[in-house]
């Protein structure tokens, strides 16, 4: 027989298990994978340790880092898809948003947090993380486009300024080309990023804002840059070329190696800058915005946005979020959040949330930073609808081969309007491959 | 008896099997998925079905693919013709008793076991307009600068100098041991009969090196059909599309505008190009030989 005392602890264990059960229950182990393409060792580092401070206060939960480069982060997010081992958590580039959406590959933002997103960040960013009416993820990093030019450069061919118009544009950028005696061209007054979509097509949509222009009709049915505003930009290419002033021979790469007088750049190259011995990041990278065009009135500019999303598939999508949010969450009043502090600490990039962008205020305020901090209160985000990747990529083709001699303004238009039209119409008609 | 029967079926199975899942599965499926529109996204049971509409829009409307056609077929017949002579060239060399034989063929064949995305980013360097070394010679021999891999007429042919330069040495190690099969009783008589070394490598040589020739040829074209990771990292296809290939356009198709149904429909367009030159070369070596 079984005495009453074990028999009563007994029944006191059970009752405390049992009213154990719902939290053990919620400490079930959670696995989350992230993916980003911030794969560089020093990031790499800012970004686990990061992840080692959430789990530090979720021991329930453990957070696998996957990186890839940015060239393959949409073949990964994609094929990764296919195979059915999606990550948990993407970091990814908004243009992707219609295809990624119009898939079901995203899931939908808890409506709290998109809430604290619309409130918390800046304008721009909203619209950038938004596609039909609806927030998809919280905006990482913005960028935007402004002219990087070499003071140096620029004084040794006698301007103190850099361009504010296009004409002067052509006429500082022919001042500062130079050749040697065996026809090399050794440094080059304006230079473009080929070989890219994003570094050949985004310096022409700042143009082209800047010229007054529009990119795509108010309802995006067909693309708008076949006018007078495009041309115009197109033109200003071929008078770069024809007057000297642009030789694609030189990259836009070599800015950092002090041989580019101009280039339209985003704000995220500041941390190359900064550590380029060629050129002096303090005193000779100067930051002005985009020179006006003849049709233009004032000075405009192009912005992009990052954002981090969760997997439709994901089993541990409140987990993801939780996550998610506890990145971008202000640590107290005043301070930034841990996302806020890796983008501008470790990445040099402007953080799209405004306790971040208030936070960093002052770091955000050097010579480099603040023109592009001010942009994006006036910068164009780039339009996100379907088709916008495939026309990009057309467009780069087409102004690659002005710059190499095989097309002219007009024949490029005359080309890309009706193939860009196409597109847009193909993806409005859901047809195409 | 019969039971042994049973377990040579059973090992012959695994191979089989192996076939069909990973070999002819997927060329069935993306035979499947090129009839259909397909992001890899979309679940594949939800994929609308289109019919022919992507073999349509890629002969009947799509600009790139003929350029990029185009350009692959160019830079086959480039690579393969050179490929064929140079290495026949190199081996019949290398067959004598040069000095440093071993050092030369191990020198031809280092290229071959470098990774192509290696080549190409040395390559580009080399070709550079302004301190590339080529052109630096072209200074020294006071011949003007070009621009090589910047210019679109010129683009295509660098790439194949870098793919002849990689792969030559494969094919001469070839050519190699189709020349040392050869029976030197041949060119004794050839030489008892007063033959030359032309009439000895017309007569002898290049008779007897046709099944080599003939493996040289079709495995150098379709491998050369399939060119993509030199142009992918030289080039990406620029300037202008002057080096985008069939596969490279494919790639890009699939995985950066999502549309893996055209994507598939290049796939297999270019799988029955290949296949048809394969059987036309194999007729025309066949015929000859059996001649």
């Amino acid at each position: 027989m079984l005495s009453k005392r074990p028999v009563a602890v007994l029944l006191i264990l059970a009752v405390l298990l049992a009213g154990l059960a719902p939290g053990v229950m919620a400490q079930e182990p959670i696995k989350l994978t992230v993916l980003t393409h911030w794969g560089e060792e020093r990031l790499l580092v800012a970004q686990q340790a990061m992840i080692d401070e959430y789990v530090a206060a979720h021991p329930n939960v453990s957070i696998e880092l996957q990186t890839v480069p940015f060239e393959e982060l949409l073949t990964r997010i994609v094929t990764s898809r296919t195979a059915g081992t999606s990550p948990d958590i993407y970091h990814i580039y908004n243009l992707w948003l219609p295809e990624f959406t119009n898939g079901g590959l995203l899931a939908p933002m808890p409506e709290d947090l998109a809430a604290w997103v619309s409130e918390n960040a800046a304008a721009t960013s909203v619209v950038g993380v938004t596609y039909n009416d609806q927030l998809w993820g919280v905006p990482t990093e913005v960028n935007t486009y402004l002219l990087l030019y070499n003071k140096r450069l620029l004084a040794e061919a006698g301007y103190s300024e850099p361009p504010k118009t296009f004409e002067e544009l052509v006429e500082i950028a022919s001042a500062i080309t130079k050749k040697d005696e065996t026809g090399a061209v050794t440094q080059t007054g304006f230079a473009a990023i080929t070989g890219w979509d994003s570094g050949v097509v985004h310096p022409f949509m700042a143009l082209l804002y800047s010229n007054g222009g529009e990119y795509f009709n108010e309802d995006f049915t067909e693309v708008a840059f076949g006018n007078q505003a495009g041309l115009e930009v197109f033109q200003l290419y071929q008078d770069l070329l024809d007057s000297g002033g642009m030789d694609t021979s030189i990259s836009g790469w070599d800015f950092p190696n002090g041989t580019v007088g101009m280039i339209i750049m985003a704000n995220w190259w500041r941390a190359t800058l900064r550590a380029s011995e060629n050129i002096d990041y303090e005193t000779e990278v100067g930051v002005a915005p985009i020179p006006v065009g003849p049709s233009g009135t004032e000075s405009s500019t192009l912005a992009y946005n990052w954002l981090w999303s969760v997997d439709a598939n994901s089993p541990n999508q409140e987990a993801a979020w939780d996550f998610v949010e506890w990145m971008n969450t202000p640590r107290g009043e005043g301070e930034p959040s841990p996302m806020g502090n890796f983008l501008v600490n470790e990445l040099g990039a402007i953080p799209s949330l405004l306790p971040d962008q208030a936070a960093f205020a002052e770091d955000l305020g050097d010579h480099f930073l603040a023109p592009f901090v001010a942009s994006t209160a006036y910068a164009r985000q780039e339009p996100v609808i379907g088709g916008s990747q495939e026309i990009k990529s057309l467009l780069q083709v087409e102004i690659e081969s002005l710059f190499t001699g095989m097309t002219d303004p007009q024949s490029l238009i005359d080309y890309v309007v009706p193939e860009a039209n196409a597109i847009l119409e193909e993806f409005r008609a859901g047809a195409g491959g | 008896m019969r039971r042994r029967m049973i377990w040579g079926y059973v090992f012959i199975a695994i191979p089989i099997l192996w076939l069909l899942v990973f070999s002819l599965g997927p060329i069935l499926f993306s035979g499947w998925v090129s009839l259909h529109r397909w992001d890899m996204i979309t679940p594949v049971a939800e994929m609308p079905y289109t019919g022919l509409e992507n073999y349509d829009y890629i002969f009947t409307r799509d600009n790139v693919f003929p350029k990029a056609l185009g350009n692959t077929f160019l830079f086959a017949i480039g690579g393969v013709t050179t490929n064929v002579v140079l290495g026949l060239a190199f081996a019949l060399l290398l067959n004598t008793k040069i000095r440093g034989r071993t050092l030369w063929r191990v020198l031809y064949f280092l290229p071959v076991i470098t990774a192509p995305l290696a080549l190409g980013v040395i390559f580009a360097f080399m070709f550079n307009r302004n301190y590339g070394v080529i052109n630096n010679l072209l200074v020294v021999l006071n011949l003007p600068r070009q621009g090589f891999l910047n210019d679109p007429n010129q683009a295509m042919f660098v790439l194949i100098a870098i793919a002849v330069y990689q792969y030559v040495g494969y094919y001469i190690v070839i050519y190699l041991a189709g020349l040392q099969d050869i029976p030197q009783d041949y060119y004794d008589a050839a030489r008892v009969d007063g033959a030359s070394y032309w009439q000895e490598l017309w007569y002898i040589t290049l008779p007897l090196l046709r099944p080599v020739m003939l493996f040289i040829i079709v495995t150098n074209t379709i491998g050369a059909l399939q060119v993509f990771d030199l142009v992918f990292a030289t080039t990406g296809g620029a300037p202008a599309n002057s080096t985008m290939t069939v596969v490279l356009y494919m790639y890009n198709t699939a995985f950066k505008y999502s549309r893996m149904g055209r994507a598939s429909a290049m796939a297999f367009v270019l799988f029955g190009i290949i296949l048809l030159i394969t059987i036309v070369q194999l007729r025309l070596f066949r015929d000859r030989t059996t001649a």
